[in-house]
């Protein structure tokens, strides 16, 4: 038994030969088991591909990546992958959808929790997927991954097509029966107020690079949100800093003790994630998983340990 | 309410037989309607060459009897004659198209579809590698198409062997002619399952559908056509002279023309006249297949389809895994 769900190492993807056409560069993030992560970031930054490795449908150009302890294809029995634009089989009804998920699933399939999923949405069974709604055919999509008893459910950018009621209805659904069994989720989003609240673990990508990763507790500790007046920021960390007058809002990495003058808060994800966003040159962070859980000053060294990352990150910026 | 859907959605299920069933059972359900096509074909054509091989038949031999019609002359034996002709004209033309159309379906509906619209990503996320679902993909059509095509042809040589006083008296048919050859033996099922694999090749590599619907209708006749056109070659002719230019060979002719006096042998097919208007002619020759070499030009050219199969199999799997990044 493994306790890690997702790992890479350097993983890269490039489509097609054309120079500088990397869909994902660098990447290495590991998710330990029974977390709930976004990954996150604008469209066009890797989390589809990221996801769709993960899932083992593409073979990556440079690095590699572990899923369960094992390669993506070995563990493809005890993952779920709802793709992007939920594919189904049109002409299929509801019922032999899912009959389709039992017999393609023989040793894991629980028709139980697949069929609650489907009738929660008061779907009728002998109706073609054809004739479904975007939200509802989601609704069918979810109930054959979660049919599957998944140990890692790969969802992309999963809520796109529900309203706001389905979309709280049913992450709450996927929520309870993920906690339940211990599954770990990884979803992609590039609405972050849909994640907030959701999740326990943070992949933010931009330009096909890692820029954050880690337990979202310690991320959002990491950084500190500063207002005052115009000076020196030194030597923190500057994510981000916007100027109105002569006021500063800034959005930093603390090191050490902040100078007396300034007033700070804690960002909130969505603070966090697009200050990341607006500022593309700002170095990555990433934060490994014991930090979140001990002392804070554990926390710390790991950021400082990161430094020498940070600034790996930061030159090969300067030198593109 | 709750109970009685998810008993419903389930139970079949509870304890699927076997795995390669559920496979197979998964993979053919969203092609109902092409089987449901193959199938009333299969029967349509199959019922028909059944009559015409008892009471078509007879009705039509008594027709012959009663029309006085003598040796190989053009002669109009009636309504029961014409509805045994078509019908027996019908089940080889069935054999002889069925691969292109069988090409177009499995380049769109099998594979290309599923690529473009990303259904094979649902396919290859469950339980099944997708080097499993490829192969479920070849082998579950294959066996339909192999029990029909089989079937049609085995009734195909019912009828011909039936009707063999028939073509005695009057030559009706040609062992040769494009439909009978291929109808007739092990030509029509190597066709179709060559149109499989051309068709799944070309979904494939394309990834769309009306794309490979094309490349797999066109690439099937290409090939079948390039064949075909070779035939003659594909075992050695009978070589026969005579010094009349009266016709010296039987069965399928390949070439004829005119010895001259100085020993030249030169075809006289596109001539108008059989001495092509020369008057050394010193005898003629022709080139043919009489009718025993029917099983060997069959198996030969059946031969040559099966490994164009096989190299067909073998690169979809490569370029399945090539997808999938040897994740198959």
């Amino acid at each position: 038994m493994t306790d890690t769900a997702i790992e890479t190492a350097a993983l890269g993807k490039r489509f097609g030969w054309r120079q500088g056409g990397w869909a994902l560069r660098d990447c290495t993030l590991r998710l330990p088991v029974g977390r709930v992560c976004a990954v996150v970031g604008p469209n066009g930054a890797g989390k589809s591909t990221l996801l769709a490795h993960a899932a083992g449908l593409l073979a990556p150009t440079e690095g590699g990546i572990s899923v369960l302890g094992t390669t993506p294809s070995a563990a493809r029995e005890r993952m779920a992958y709802v793709a992007q634009d939920k594919p189904l089989y049109p002409q299929l009804t509801v019922a032999e959808t899912l009959r389709m998920g039992a017999e393609l699933n023989p040793r894991r399939w629980d028709a139980a929790v697949a069929g609650r999923i489907v009738e929660e949405g008061g779907l009728d069974l002998g109706s073609k997927i054809r004739s479904l709604s975007g939200g509802q055919r989601t609704r069918v999509a979810l109930a054959l991954a979660l049919g599957k008893r998944p140990e890692l459910l790969l969802l992309d950018e999963p809520m796109a097509d529900l309203d706001p009621l389905a979309r709280h209805q049913l992450m709450g659904t996927l929520l309870a029966d993920s906690a339940d069994h211990g599954t770990t989720v990884v979803m992609s989003s590039h609405v972050v107020a849909e994640l907030e609240g959701s999740c326990d673990h943070l992949f933010l990508l931009g330009g096909g690079r890692v820029r954050l990763a880690g337990p979202l507790d310690a991320l959002i500790a990491a950084h500190t949100l500063v207002t005052g007046p115009t000076g020196d920021l030194a030597p923190h960390t500057v994510v981000e800093s916007r100027t109105t007058g002569r006021q500063i809002t800034a959005l930093i990495r603390p090191e050490g003790r902040i100078a007396a003058g300034w007033r700070t808060a804690e960002p909130t994800l969505e603070e966090l994630v697009l200050a990341h966003l607006r500022a593309p040159g700002a170095p990555a962070l990433t934060l490994t998983d014991e930090g979140d859980a001990h002392d804070e000053g554990d926390g710390g060294t790991n950021s400082g340990n990161n430094d020498g990352e940070t600034n790996g990150t930061r030159t090969r910026g300067a030198s593109v | 309410m709750s109970a009685v859907t998810v008993l419903s959605v389930g139970a079949p299920d509870r304890r699927p037989a076997h795995p390669t069933r559920a496979l197979a059972r998964a993979v053919l359900r969203p092609h109902q309607s092409a089987l449901w096509f193959w199938g009333l074909l299969v029967a349509l054509i199959g019922g028909g060459l059944l009559w015409a091989a008892g009471p078509g038949f007879d009705a039509a031999w008594d027709a012959y009897l009663k029309s006085g019609c003598r040796e190989a002359d053009y002669c109009d034996m009636g309504p029961a004659y014409q509805r045994y002709d078509m019908v027996v004209t019908l089940g080889p033309a069935v054999l002889t198209v069925a691969p292109a159309l069988i090409g177009a379906w499995a380049g769109a509906s099998l594979i290309g579809r599923e690529l473009e619209s990303g259904t094979a990503k649902l396919a290859w996320t469950q339980s099944v590698a997708p080097a499993r679902w490829l192969a479920a993909k070849l082998a579950v059509p294959a066996a339909l198409i192999v029990s029909g095509t089989v079937l049609l042809t085995l009734l195909n040589r019912l009828v011909w062997w039936r009707e063999e006083p028939l073509r005695r008296a009057v030559v009706t048919r040609d062992w040769f002619a494009v439909t009978t050859f291929t109808g007739n033996g092990t030509l029509a099922t190597a066709y179709a399952l060559l149109a499989l694999t051309v068709g799944v090749v070309a979904g494939l590599l394309l990834r769309r559908s009306l794309p490979a619907l094309a490349a797999g209708f066109a690439g099937t006749l290409a090939l079948m056509g390039v064949l075909q056109a070779n035939r003659d070659h594909l075992w050695p002719v009978v070589d026969t002279r005579s010094s009349s230019s009266e016709p010296l060979w039987k069965g399928m002719l390949v070439d004829q023309g005119i010895v001259t006096a100085s020993g030249d042998r030169i075809s006289n097919v596109l001539c108008g006249e059989p001495d092509c208007g020369r008057s050394d002619v010193v005898g003629y020759w022709a080139q043919s297949h009489p009718s025993s070499h029917f099983w060997p030009l069959q198996l030969v050219e059946t031969g040559i389809v099966v490994a164009v199969t096989a190299l067909l199999v073998l690169a979809s799997f490569h370029l399945l895994r090539r997808r999938t990044g040897g994740a198959a």
